[in-house]
């Protein structure tokens, strides 16, 4: 197995580890984790490509570092919005979101 | 990366100009705004704003079409130019909705946030590299968030934003990791190239993964089923003007952002217009079956609706049905059409939220009943939301009918009913049929019921009635003289 | 004066800003949209007339006047205007009777504290009409099309407070709606296999003789022409407007709305639009007469329709008890008369009818009105009677509008257009069942008229309301009056043997035939209403109802014929037994499927077909009443189950969103992107 599919893999288990996270945990900080690991793992998955792809430039590192900070801003929003949830429900969990319906 | 600096510099003027604005308007309410009341605060910061996107309105026209600048990375053809400024005028007006609606604290970073969101817009109608596309989305994203989130003092503005991020966080990382896929693929981020590469290599199962991924983040920018549940939610619990800007211009944007990635990116993959004889394929295929379950789903779920808000959404799922099939008609006939619904479309919701924004000033505006007796309280608001709902429903000449029939026109110019786009045109057809019963029923109530308690006559601001004609003009003579948009095609 | 072709959209624009200026008054404002609204019709009046002046120079001519509506890429779009003898007559008859019947609404609705609404409404709802007269498109033509069926929703359901009025706008809406459906698809279909969408265009329009040419010579699957494929979905369009069989369901329930409402739609507007577009679309629809291959043809099927229609609405009419009900079941059967002769390719005869019935009916229902308003809304002719001696204008006026709908001998109008129907009739090769039918529903319209007149206006009063009954104003009065003497004079137009009206219709040669030839036909229908009218005196006439709770005299005699008349021959019980079954059966089904079927794709799609099953029974249905509220009841309830996917449950969303992204990636898998 070369190193590149070793990569892929690795980022496929985080992408997959990310998105049962999202669907299962019971707390929106802990959902916010999983998606934290999605984005991650696409960015392994942009310096995999970059390091044994065909590309010759350097677009693969520049997209990752552009990634990490959006990452980090909706990190910030996302902490923001359940802080919101939270001082209206005293509760994180995504459950107490569920007056809006039908 | 090397290029014209100086044409990149004024292709990303406007956006300099908006940024700028949003940081002025701050910095004006943090100085000038201190100790004021909050309507002044309200009326300095709108004021500001929609000084900035004027400008960035003149900026955009002046300069035209500049073609590709930034060695490819922003292509400002004629379809970008005109979704820009499409969606400047779009935030414009929900900028105005303010105006109108219930003051809300900290009006200023509102005003910024809604510059910023328009920022994120300007960059998702040029983009041409994934790069771009994913900023200017997430930019617009976030900004988004956030203002579906800011009314703090009702439980549901908080829980409408959280779920809103949650599915676009969600959404996000697929599309990312779609994203690295195809840089893996072709090993570049531009559109152009991807395609080239595309073509000479069929992409296989990880192609087929990396498609499917971009269509989930398509599916919930335009509120495409099954991708919509954000929608209704949206649309109920955020603050009006926010909800107008999710269902307007954030709308045009996405739409022109996807047909870019999907026809010139992504094109080869789509199975061809025209399906080759290897049968079915490609992702137009999965394009109609969601434009048909976005059809039946939005159109069938708004007539059980009492909740006015969540009426518009359902049929806004509808039209992003249509929209998806106007889509798949682009790859034939060009954006044109596309362009026409999408904008004319998001005109006559922002007008809707404008007239919502107004009523609820009063009383209350949730149900369809709290409408009764609007044509009393208000005839210039009832006269607008009629031009503004028949032309959602698509009764002629308003331009809502117009684009409805150049989308459904250039579907089944593509083969007739021998393509699955045909058939959806057809569903379209007798689901716009459905849809005017609930459109009148709104309608009916605005009209011809009387309230249980005598309406009072409500105070509309000369700004926000000048807003409200100046939308409705413009759904009538956009669908009168239709050539204004299409012509330019 | 004429009006050239160019300046034709005069004629509906004169209404529609009168119309935009009734709806934008201040609300108090009585008398100004009220005289706006006049205004608007009486120029219109004039156009209209300058307009046939100028149509009847030369009637072979058709005058067009086109532009371009818009430019995509190399496809410009086109409209236009037309203006031949066909569009000259329908202007002149719309504008008079919509401005009769708006003289007779400022005094029937004088207590009403919306009037200038109402008048807004009149107005877009004659404007409407109108611009679907002159149009040389068949885009246009949908349009206006559809603006008649929005302004006849709002005038039917007017009074809204009334449940019934507001249910019977909405039966009106939907089953026309159904019917615009048929017409939308051919008209795709239509601008699909012409590329155009003007009617006439040199030669390139779509009822142009090579177009029409070509579309009949394209055949489709089964050997059907294309040209009767379309024009069977546009019959289908007409069939809901002008009230065919199984689409008639909503015409008499629209009598919810104000009288001179019904007059209008029963003789200018709404119905004859129908009829019209049938008149101007003759050529698709008579396209495939030449070919003796298809299996059937497009004509045939118009024939068939109308003579069910004729008949049914006749068999329908005996039975009611409400002075209104009577009358519109009268005009679906006058209706089927008039599709009938265009089935048997006589549109000219159509034409003619629809012109005389417009004045007579009219008559007819602005008489009922009068009567409506002087008993203070009494419309069950058991508890009228007596009138005639109280309210002599408006009984003679009656009398002789009954007349001319019974197809009284020489003198009156309905006379002569309903001779020409059956003569064509009569001459049709394929089959003489219409021919039949005309003459059954010549007897029964006789009968059916010669009890409501016995019932209203003889007798001794048996309500308060008829008791005390004074005659109705003078504004009232004088549309009565016109309209009267146009129901007796108009018929004098289309003489066999002097046939004015047919040659300019025709734009060409009418074959003149002297009243001998179809002398035998005469004597024939006449003796046909002789016997209707001495049944109705037999039943109706020889002893009075005194009481207004007797049985009914047929009631008394053929209880059974009576029972199934009344109970409007049990099409809603043939509908719940059959179509409501089969849809509990289903959604037993679905339940089913509910409940032992997991997984939201498999549920997803098991919902779809339920949907598109629905919307099939939404077609079906209709030919059955009471089958539309049910319908859009349906149709809202499966809305409901969809809603309840939305749990409110942020997490289940992101489930949704994984679900989906396996299926488009399994799709994507499957079709394999290449």
């Amino acid at each position: 197995m070369s190193p590149l599919h070793l990569c892929l893999l690795l980022s496929t288990v985080l992408f997959c580890i990310g998105l049962a996270a999202v669907l299962v945990r019971t707390s929106a900080i802990l959902v916010l984790l999983g998606v934290e690991l999605m984005l991650n793992a696409a960015n392994l998955n942009f310096i995999a490509f970059w390091r044994y792809g065909p590309g010759g430039d350097d677009t693969g590192v520049i997209f990752v570092l552009f990634s990490i900070a959006v990452a980090a801003a909706e990190a910030a929003v996302g902490l923001a919005l359940v802080i919101a949830l939270h001082r209206h429900r005293r509760t994180i969990a995504l459950k107490a979101a569920n007056q809006l319906r039908g | 990366m090397t290029g014209d600096y100086g044409a990149l510099g004024r292709a990303l003027l406007p956006e300099g100009v908006l940024v700028a604005t949003a940081l002025v308007v701050i910095l004006c309410d943090l100085v000038w705004g201190r100790g004021r009341g909050r309507e002044s605060r309200v009326q300095a910061s709108v004021l500001l704003g929609l000084l900035g996107l004027v400008a960035a309105c003149v900026i955009l026209w002046q300069e035209g079409v500049l073609g590709e600048v930034g060695s490819g990375a922003l292509n400002l053809d004629f379809l970008a130019v005109a979704v820009r400024v499409g969606v400047v005028v779009l935030s414009g007006f929900s900028l105005l909705t303010l105006v109108g609606g219930n003051t809300r604290s900290q009006p200023a970073e509102y005003v910024a946030l809604l510059l910023f969101a328009t920022v994120g817009f300007l960059q998702m109608a040029a983009a041409q590299t994934l790069l771009l596309a994913f900023l200017g989305l997430e930019l617009a994203s976030l900004s988004l968030y956030v203002l579906a989130g800011y009314d703090r003092t009702r439980p549901e503005s908080a829980e409408a934003a959280l779920k809103y991020y949650l599915q676009g966080g969600v959404s996000a990382a697929v599309l990312l990791f779609g994203f690295s896929l195809l840089y893996g693929l072709t090993g570049s981020i531009g559109f152009r190239e991807i395609s080239l590469v595309l073509v000479s290599n069929p992409p296989g199962a990880l192609g087929a993964v990396a498609v499917g991924m971009v269509l989930v983040a398509f599916g919930y920018k335009v509120a495409v089923a099954p991708f919509h549940l954000w929608a209704p939610d949206v649309y109920q619990g955020a603050p009006t003007s926010s909800a107008a800007l999710i269902a307007s211009a954030s709308k045009l944007a996405g739409v022109a952002l996807f047909w870019r990635l999907l026809w010139s990116g992504l094109g080869p993959t789509s199975g061809g217009v025209n399906l080759s004889s290897s049968g079915p394929g490609g992702w137009v295929l999965v394009v109609a079956v969601m434009a048909a379950a976005s059809l039946l789903l939005g159109n069938l779920v708004a007539l059980a609706q009492r909740n006015l808000r969540r009426l518009l959404a359902y049929s806004a799922i509808g039209h992003a049905g249509g929209l998806a099939l106007g889509l798949l008609a682009a790859g034939e006939v060009g954006p044109g059409p596309l362009f026409y619904y999408a904008a004319t479309y998001g005109l006559a919701t922002v007008g809707i939220f404008g007239c919502i924004a107004l009523t609820e000033r009063e009383t209350s505006c949730a149900t369809l009943e709290d409408l009764a007796g609007l044509w009393r309280r208000s005839p210039l608001v009832a006269a607008c939301l009629a031009v503004f709902v028949l032309s959602l429903a698509g009764i002629p000449p308003l331009a809502g009918f117009f684009g409805k029939f150049v989308v459904f026109a250039a579907a089944l110019r593509i083969d007739g009913l021998g393509h699955p786009a045909g058939w959806v045109a057809l569903l379209a057809i007798v689901m716009s049929m459905v849809s005017l019963y609930y459109y009148l029923i709104v309608l009916k109530q605005a009209w011809l019921v009387v309230p249980p308690t005598p309406p009072r006559r409500m105070a509309v601001p000369l700004v926000a009635s000048l807003a409200l004609v100046a939308a409705a003009a413009g759904l009538v003579v956009l669908g009168v003289f239709p050539s204004i948009l299409l012509g330019l095609f | 004066m004429t009006l050239s072709a160019s300046l034709l959209w005069l004629i509906p624009a004169t209404p529609l800003a009168a119309s935009v200026f009734g709806l934008f008054a201040p609300r108090t404002a009585r008398t100004l949209p009220i005289a706006g609204a006049l205004l608007g019709l009486v120029a219109a009046l004039g156009l209209s007339v300058a307009a046939l002046a100028g149509a009847l120079v030369d009637p072979a001519v058709r005058a067009t006047s086109d532009f371009a509506w818009f430019t995509f890429g190399a496809q410009t779009l086109r409209l236009g205007w037309l203006l031949d003898p066909l569009a000259g007559f329908m202007c002149v008859l719309v504008t008079l009777i919509g401005l009769l019947v708006a003289l007779f609404s400022t005094a029937y609705l004088r207590h009403d504290p919306r009037i200038g609404r109402f008048f807004g409404f009149l107005s877009l709802f004659v404007a409407a009409m109108l611009g679907l007269l002159v149009t040389n498109s068949l885009l246009l033509l949908f349009i206006c099309w559809e603006l008649v069926g929005l302004a006849s929703y709002l005038l039917i359901g007017f009074w809204y407070e009334r449940p019934a009025a507001a249910a019977a706008a909405k039966k009106a809406f939907i089953t026309t709606r159904i019917g615009d459906l048929g017409f939308l698809i051919g008209l795709v279909w239509l601008h699909q296999a012409t590329g155009s969408a003007l009617f006439h265009d040199g030669g390139a329009g779509a009822l142009d003789a090579p177009t029409l040419a070509r579309l009949s010579s394209t055949l489709l699957p089964g050997g059907w022409a294309v040209s009767t494929a379309i024009g069977l979905l546009l019959f289908v369009g007409a069939a809901g407007k002008s009230g065919q069989f199984p689409l008639h369901v909503w015409l008499p329930d629209a009598m919810e709305g104000p009288t001179p409402v019904s007059a209008l739609i029963h003789a200018a507007t709404m119905v004859a639009a129908g009829v019209f577009l049938m008149a101007r679309v003759f050529p698709l629809m008579a396209a495939d007469q030449g070919l003796a291959t298809v299996p059937f043809h497009a004509l045939t099927g118009v024939a068939v329709i109308g003579a069910v229609t004729a008949l049914l609405g006749a068999v329908l009419a005996v039975a009611q008890n409400d002075i209104k009900r009577v009358l519109a079941y009268s005009t679906v059967s006058q209706l089927g008369y008039m599709m009938l002769a265009i089935g048997v390719g006589s549109w000219v005869a159509a034409v003619f009818h629809l012109i005389t019935h417009a004045f007579f009916k009219a008559l007819l229902f602005l008489g009922a009105g009068s009567v409506i308003d002087a008993t203070h809304h009494e419309q069950d002719l058991r508890r009228l009677g007596g009138l005639a001696g109280r309210m002599r204008v408006t009984f003679a006026t009656f009398a002789l509008g009954t007349g001319a709908l019974m197809g009284l001998p020489f003198v009156f109008s309905g006379f002569w257009s309903k001779e020409a129907i059956l003569h064509a009739a009569e001459g049709w090769t394929v089959s003489h069942l219409p021919f039949a039918a005309g003459l059954v529903g010549v007897v029964l319209t006789a009968f059916y008229m010669t009890r409501l007149v016995l019932e209203v206006f003889f007798g001794k009063a048996r309500g308060e309301g008829a008791a005390h009954a004074e005659e109705s104003p003078g504004l009232m009065r004088g549309p009565l009056v016109v309209l009267a003497v146009a129901a007796v004079g108009l018929g004098w137009l289309g003489l066999p043997n002097w046939p004015w009206l047919q040659t300019r219709l025709q734009g060409g040669d009418w074959p003149v035939h002297g009243l001998g030839e179809g002398f035998g036909l005469m004597v024939v229908s006449t003796a046909l209403v002789l016997l209707g009218i001495g049944a109705g005196w037999w039943w109706y006439g020889r002893v009075k109802r005194t009481d207004a709770r007797a049985l009914d005299p047929l009631a008394r005699s053929w209880p059974a014929v009576h029972a199934a008349l009344a109970g409007r021959l049990w099409l809603d019980e043939l509908y719940a037994a059959t179509v409501g079954r089969a849809f509990a059966m289903l959604a037993r089904v679905a339940a089913f499927f509910d409940r032992w079927v997991w997984g939201g794709a498999v549920e997803a799609a098991g919902r779809t077909a339920e949907t598109v099953g629905q919307v099939n029974r939404a077609v079906d249905e209709d030919g059955l009443n009471a089958g539309f509220d049910n319908t859009s009841e349906h149709l809202r309830g499966s809305g409901r189950r969809y809603a309840k996917a939305q749990t409110g449950d942020a997490q289940s969303y992101l489930r949704v969103v994984a679900i989906g992204l396996a299926v488009v990636g399994v799709l994507l898998l499957w079709g394999g992107v290449r």
